[in-house]
């Protein structure tokens, strides 16, 4: 375990001062590259190139406090880039590089959604985007200072001992509930809710979480997580910088494409730790071929932990069953309930045992009770996500938010140390989520066994891709506007795939078409609407006009009508697979 | 030159018509509807196994478009 009680009152700049003075030679960070030569990073020459960032940032104008949005691909300075912007005190927030599927005027239009909402002051970002980005700086709107690109920057020299006198005062002005950086919550359009950290949110999660999986400084990250995402960034780069431990970074790009790169780096550098949403898990077992783990061992493994997602059962099975002949135990197979909200973690599987599985009625479960059964044709096995970290509580809640008994299900609503100050510049939604208590409701829907949370879905309709939540009104929205689509008779929903361990999007559209070419030439323009914001769109059911059975608001109602596709019916109900 | 037979591997896997898709050697896999990372894995079971071949993650990886991949694929032939 890592004593980290003289760090508590240290913002997180202090801290990495901290390790670069007292272990300037440890490795932070290993910048993996699937094609090429690995970037070392050690503690000592991180900050230096974070130090001369700050100064370069200071000159152009960057004050503490302004948001600082990074849209960088797998970079080696991108780390030291970050910290650079944390060391003028400012606010740095990573966005997603934009997919080439993405059409330009979306992804200008989710900027100008997260300006707008969250202020951006400053963009950092490649000079492949100046065309896209540029226009919006010029007109002003809400990008407020200017457009630059760090990866270019000669900052040898950047460093002078003026401006480092001027940076010390900035960083001692710093205070623990300052704010830190500002995470984006997924999301297809501008509509994105922005999360304020503080230093001391950060700072608290560390400590909290560091002692409940029993960190130690021998312990090393593996992680192929993107950084705009809160489990990359909480857990893969905060958490092992703000205690001094080593993290492996590599570009999610490569991982997908070259999934068995994460077990060769967790190999070759005997990597501890690793976080991953379910789908790794099915991707992992069922696409890594034996020919790629030659000479890999994952012995060095203690916790594999499935976040992000609802964790499935079959998923850990298959994972073990393929991994084990490569020295996985089978105790590493943990699990973690967690939120950019909460920083990240609110309960964590034990370390040192597989996640505990319990089987329940599935009928009754889907009515919100929970009771086992013994009929084999009725049983689901739901996953634990573990008991509280210290420092947070937890309480299931009906929808009057009166707590409900244990073996019911309700809303999750949860208190931190480490919450969140809010949605910046959205006192409205702010306290939509908070009740006068500070209880925060997170719109999952779980019940609580043995002092384990399990987690079972979402209240609202948020679809969960790959650990990315995805709002079907987003899609609904583009698809209207496909010609031959009857506007506004569209809805969008999620559907299990057992092979991807994960969810797939379905959209169900009325049309007057009803020939086949027409159809399969419609399914084709919806696909590419899908893929002008980012949305693989699996499933297209065209049916009839005034097919859509509407809900109460008198808008198509989701539920009902997935229910009418499940049931498979209908004939007249076309689908493109 | 895109095969037709590498044209109807794909179009098969993503349920896409072949009749209604263009694929030239620069076409990079997510200009295809539906080809995106978490079908990608599929579309590559799928041409090893019209093809009988097997590919590695990183010889993938270093594919940029599907000209690469068709040149991929002629290659192992030869091997074979």
């Amino acid at each position: 375990m890592i004593d980290l009680k003289s760090l508590e009152d240290k913002t997180v700049w202090q801290r990495w001062e901290y390790f670069a003075d007292t272990q300037p030679d440890k490795t932070a960070i290993i910048h993996w590259e699937a094609v090429g030569k690995n970037y070392r990073w050690t503690y000592k020459s991180l900050l230096e190139t974070a130090n001369k960032f700050s100064n370069r940032l200071k000159q152009i104008g960057v004050q503490k406090g302004d948001v600082c949005a990074i849209v960088i691909r797998h970079n080696p300075l991108f780390y030291p880039f970050y910290m650079g912007i944390v060391g003028v005190g400012a606010l740095p927030t990573v966005l997603v590089y934009p997919n080439p599927k993405l059409h330009y005027l979306k992804f200008q239009h989710g900027l100008v959604g997260m300006a707008e909402r969250s202020g951006l002051d400053w963009i950092f970002t490649e000079k492949e985007l100046d065309k896209i980005i540029r226009p919006l700086i010029v007109s002003r709107r809400r990008i407020n200072t200017g457009l630059f690109f760090p990866l270019e920057w000669d900052i040898k020299d950047s460093i002078a001992g003026k401006g480092n006198a001027e940076l010390a005062e900035i960083r001692t002005s710093v205070k623990m509930k300052d704010p830190m950086l500002l995470q984006h919550s997924s999301g297809t359009t501008g509509l994105q809710k922005p999360i304020v950290l503080s230093h001391s949110a950060i700072v608290n999660h560390v400590n909290n979480y560091g002692k409940t999986i029993h960190l130690s400084k021998d312990d090393v990250i593996a992680s192929w997580l993107p950084l705009y995402h809160d489990m990359g960034l909480i857990a893969a780069f905060h958490l092992p910088l703000a205690v001094g431990i080593t993290t492996i970074q590599m570009d999610p790009f490569q991982w997908i494409l070259a999934p068995s790169l994460l077990l060769n780096a967790i190999s070759s550098e005997k990597a501890t730790l690793t976080w991953l949403p379910n789908f790794a898990y099915n991707l992992m077992a069922d696409k890594i071929k034996e020919e790629e783990l030659k000479n890999v061992s994952l012995r060095s493994l203690r916790m594999l932990i499935n976040c992000s997602e609802k964790v499935r059962s079959d998923s850990h099975e298959m994972f073990y069953r393929k991994f084990s002949e490569y020295e996985l135990h089978e105790n590493t197979l943990t699990t973690m309930y967690a939120m950019a909200e909460t920083t990240l973690a609110v309960t964590q599987s034990n370390v040192g045992k597989r996640a505990t599985e319990i089987t329940v009625d599935k009928f009754a479960l889907a009515r919100g009770i929970v009771s086992s059964t013994d009929n084999k044709n009725k049983i689901k096995t739901c996953v634990s996500s573990g008991k509280l970290i210290d420092g947070c509580e937890l309480k299931v809640v009906n929808e009057r938010r009166d707590t409900v008994a244990n073996d019911r299900v309700g809303e999750i609503a949860v208190k931190s140390v480490s919450m969140f100050d809010g949605y910046r510049n959205y006192p409205e939604k702010t306290s939509e989520v908070f009740d006068e208590e500070g209880w925060f409701y997170t719109g999952d829907l779980g019940f609580m066994d043995d002092d384990d949370l399990y987690v079972i879905g979402r209240i609202n309709d948020v679809i969960i891709v790959a650990g990315n939540n995805i709002y079907p009104e987003d899609i609904e929205d583009v698809v209207s506007k496909v010609e031959s689509v009857i506007p506004g008779r569209i809805i969008v929903f999620g559907e299990e795939d057992v092979v991807l361990g994960t969810e797939q999007v379905c959209v169900v559209a009325e049309t007057k078409y009803d020939n086949e070419i027409e159809l399969q030439k419609l399914s084709m323009d919806i696909i590419k609407v899908g893929m002008s914001i980012d949305v693989n769109i699996h499933k297209i059911y065209l049916v009839p006009p005034r097919w859509l059975i509407k809900s109460s608001s008198g808008k198509p109602s989701r539920k009902t009508n997935k229910q009418r596709i499940s049931d498979n019916i209908d004939k007249n109900v076309w689908c493109n697979k | 030159m895109i095969s037709q037979r590498l044209k109807i591997v794909i179009c098969n896997e993503l349920n896409l018509n072949p009749n209604l898709i263009d694929l030239y050697n620069n076409t990079e896999a997510n200009e295809i509807p539906g080809w995106d990372s978490l079908n990608h894995a599929n579309v590559i079971v799928a041409i090893e196994k019209n093809y009988e071949l097997r590919f590695t993650g990183l010889e993938i990886l270093k594919c940029k478009n599907i000209g690469d991949l068709q040149n991929l694929i002629e290659l192992k032939i030869v091997k074979s």
